[in-house]
């Protein structure tokens, strides 16, 4: 064990002194504030000198002008609201010929038959449409008026009808219909989303190490200096420090993203981040993380100490190579019923099991003990297995110099 | 008889059907150079990595100063097949594997750059490795297996693949550091090396034992004198001059290869008259020709091997 922490530390070392680590380790977070802000930067440069310029003709036969004028301010609106009275072609020739005009018409006829025209020019900004649709509220308001209706009729109007489909089960916990029930059920989803995100990355970022893990076996044997390493320490103590080498150099990778990603979201978005994120749901997402990463770090060692030539990989390891991202196939069925069939094999099948972990315990309120349980136990089962096997053929693969092992080598390695 | 270090008792391996050695015995002692000799494929690696602890022997047993708990520590092994990780410093490198030696990081630095200096690598300590000629990342290995002051030291083919004025540089170091007490088992096929350095061979052979023992002794007895004629004569006539173990014609060049217990004026006085000499010269095989012979399966020394046995 003692061997084993030298070759983490070295490890750890080497890859913190190479120039091209540090920089994808600051650039990565970068490049992510970067590609999340670029579109709604793109947007405001798009959006803004058109929507300045919407010039509103209105034609008020119902004196609404007012009221619109101070629902456009409130609502921060960028219209220019001009009212216009008589002939209503002279102005439809004049919107038709500009850019960002619009015109129209509060007439009782448009009160009666439900139906309010707005001409506009042929360029006129994307969210035009549906700003418009804030008139309806006084329009209908106007309606009410003229139907001489009850303020209370109005309000039982107005409330509409929403259909609410809930599982049995939630009906008999409590009654969860009155609106500060609601309010904390957004909390809680967040409260679960943030630490299940925050795992998703951990897992992610480890996951990615882990390849180079992969890398490092293979170049080991490359560089031919498995030899005498393997003259200091045995293979399993190279192999244990290299998984928990590339494991703390995960760790020091998240830990990095975060310190730049945390306050920039947190900032922007305004959510209380930390206090999502230490909640005590984030102490099992993160074991099922770090179990992901031993599963993954147990197969990259292996098939790495069997390849010497990356760009003559066979099939077989490249297959090997596409095995943590297995649980992209089974996320489309997962996010739309969270506690069906798919996810449930996706659970317990290991390969696929921490991600898919993961994810469902994000989404769902009520966590299926009983399934983390038997998921957690098979993991487990598979991380020794997986450990064991690694371990028989980095001994033999590391030392095999000049070729990539086939597949049927490695059958044999795995029973001799 | 010096300390003995190592010693080695019929070692055996196979892999899968495969006999790769069998019945493999020898001992290093303090202070000397015992060369392990062989053609490629013979096994000098596998004995190797046996005694090292990369592979486990089918059968025999290794000892280290009596004990069959081998010291990774205190041996230092420079591998046949030899690399070192490419984007890093030559002083971290060599930190780390005197760090894997267990042997402390401050001694370590004094001696590394001490022997980067010896070996004409002054500042070169921050240096990458990959930006080292073959012949510097070579210097940087050797100092990598005896930076922690190995008791043993093991060399596998030391000398390959370095320049002349290299090899003497690694000739020199290897002489002081057996001198200093240093036991060392040097593997290699560059027979004038071995002839040179070390005190006592071991010679092998689709991984059995041929020769073994010293070198003064190897040569006495099996270093036989040899007769080169040149001109031109029958076989025949060659093949039944008296002490003559066996010929080898090659158009108008014959080597005769004399029996060992020759005696040279003798033998020159009983030569026929009809020879046709242009040319004469005796002289002793060479532990290059000994080589040779076993490689290419000639048998004349194993022969010999079996009735000094």
């Amino acid at each position: 064990m003692r061997n084993s922490w030298k070759v983490a530390k070295w490890e750890l070392k080497r890859n913190m002194k190479n120039k091209s680590f540090i920089i994808s380790l600051l650039l990565t977070p970068l490049l992510f504030i970067v590609f999340a802000s670029f579109p709604t930067l793109l947007e405001k440069l798009e959006g803004e000198p058109d929507s300045e310029n919407v010039t509103v003709y209105v034609k008020d036969e119902l004196n609404l002008f007012d009221d619109i004028d101070s629902l456009v301010k409130s609502q921060d609106l960028s219209w220019k609201m001009e009212e216009v009275t008589g002939d209503s072609k002279k102005i439809l020739k004049e919107i038709e010929s500009s850019e960002n005009q619009a015109y129209v018409a509060l007439t009782d006829n448009a009160v009666k038959t439900g139906e309010v025209k707005v001409f506009t020019s042929n360029e006129m900004p994307d969210t035009f449409s549906s700003e418009v649709q804030f008139l309806q509220e006084p329009l209908r308001q106007v309606k009410f008026d003229q139907l001489n209706l009850s303020p209370e009729v109005v309000q039982s109007i107005t409330k509409g009808i929403e259909i609410k489909s809930e599982e049995a089960s939630t009906q008999t916990d409590s009654g969860s219909l009155n609106p500060s029930d609601k309010q904390s059920a957004d909390d809680s989803s967040m409260e679960r989303i943030i630490p299940g995100a925050f795992a998703g990355i951990v897992l992610f970022s480890i996951v990615m190490t882990g390849m180079m893990i992969f890398q490092s076996a293979s170049q080991e044997k490359k560089e031919k200096v498995a030899e005498i390493v393997l003259s200091s320490v045995t293979p399993g103590d190279l192999m244990q420090g290299k998984i928990i080498g590339y494991f703390i150099l995960g760790l020091v990778q998240v830990g990095t993203w975060l310190l730049l990603v945390v306050p920039i979201a947190a900032w922007r978005y305004e959510l209380p981040v930390m206090e999502y994120l230490f909640v005590p749901e984030l102490l099992l997402l993160l074991a099922i993380s770090i179990a992901g990463y031993l599963m993954f770090a147990a197969i990259f060692v292996g098939i790495g100490a069997t390849v010497e030539d990356m760009t003559a990989t066979s099939n077989f390891q490249g297959i090997v190579m596409m095995l943590p991202f297995l649980p992209l196939i089974f996320l489309g069925p997962i996010l739309a019923n969270p506690s069906g069939i798919i996810a449930q094999v996706a659970t317990y099948f290991p390969l696929t099991s921490p991600s898919i972990l993961i994810l469902r315990l994000s989404l769902l309120d009520e966590w299926p003990w009983v399934e983390i349980i038997i998921a957690l136990v098979i993991l487990l089962a598979s991380i020794w297995l997986l450990m064991k096997l690694a371990g028989k053929v980095f001994k033999t693969g590391i030392l095999l110099y000049g070729k990539n092992a086939t597949p049927s080598e490695i059958w044999k390695w795995l029973r001799y | 008889m010096n300390e003995r270090i190592l010693k080695v008792e019929r070692l055996g391996k196979s892999f899968k059907d495969k006999r790769i050695i069998s019945d493999i015995s020898f001992e290093v002692h303090r202070g000397e150079i015992m060369g392990i000799l062989g053609p490629n494929g013979a096994g000098k690696s596998t004995t190797i990595r046996n005694i090292m602890g990369i592979m486990y022997p089918d059968e025999g047993s290794i000892h280290f100063h009596g004990n069959s708990e081998i010291p990774r520590h205190k041996i230092g092994y420079l591998p046949e097949e030899r690399g070192l990780y490419k984007n890093v410093n030559v002083m971290d490198i060599l930190l780390y594997f005197a760090e894997l030696k267990d042997y402390p990081q401050k001694k370590a630095k004094k001696r590394a750059l001490e022997y980067l200096e010896k070996f004409g690598l002054a500042g070169k300590e921050n240096t990458k490795v990959e930006e080292l000629s073959k012949g510097m990342g070579q210097k940087v290995q050797l100092i990598a297996a005896i930076i922690h002051e190995p008791e043993l030291l093991i060399l596998d083919e030391p000398f390959s693949g370095l320049d002349p004025v290299s090899q003497e540089v690694f000739k020199e170091e290897i002489k002081e550091l057996a001198a200093n007490g240093t036991a060392i088992l040097l593997s290699s096929h560059q027979m004038n090396m071995v002839e040179e350095l070390c005190d006592r061979l071991f010679m092998i052979h689709r991984g059995k034992k041929v020769i073994y023992g010293e070198m003064e002794d190897v040569k006495r007895e099996y270093a036989n004198f040899k007769c080169t004629i040149i001109g031109d004569n029958p076989e025949e006539l060659l093949r039944n001059i008296p002490s003559v173990h066996r010929v080898e014609s090659k158009e108008d060049r014959a080597i005769l290869y004399l029996e060992q217990d020759v005696h040279i004026p003798t033998w020159l006085r009983e030569l026929p008259v009809e020879l046709n000499v242009y040319e004469l010269i005796i002289d002793r095989v060479s532990l290059h020709e000994i080589f040779i012979d076993i490689a290419s399966d000639k048998n004349m020394i194993v022969k010999e091997g079996v009735k000094y046995a």
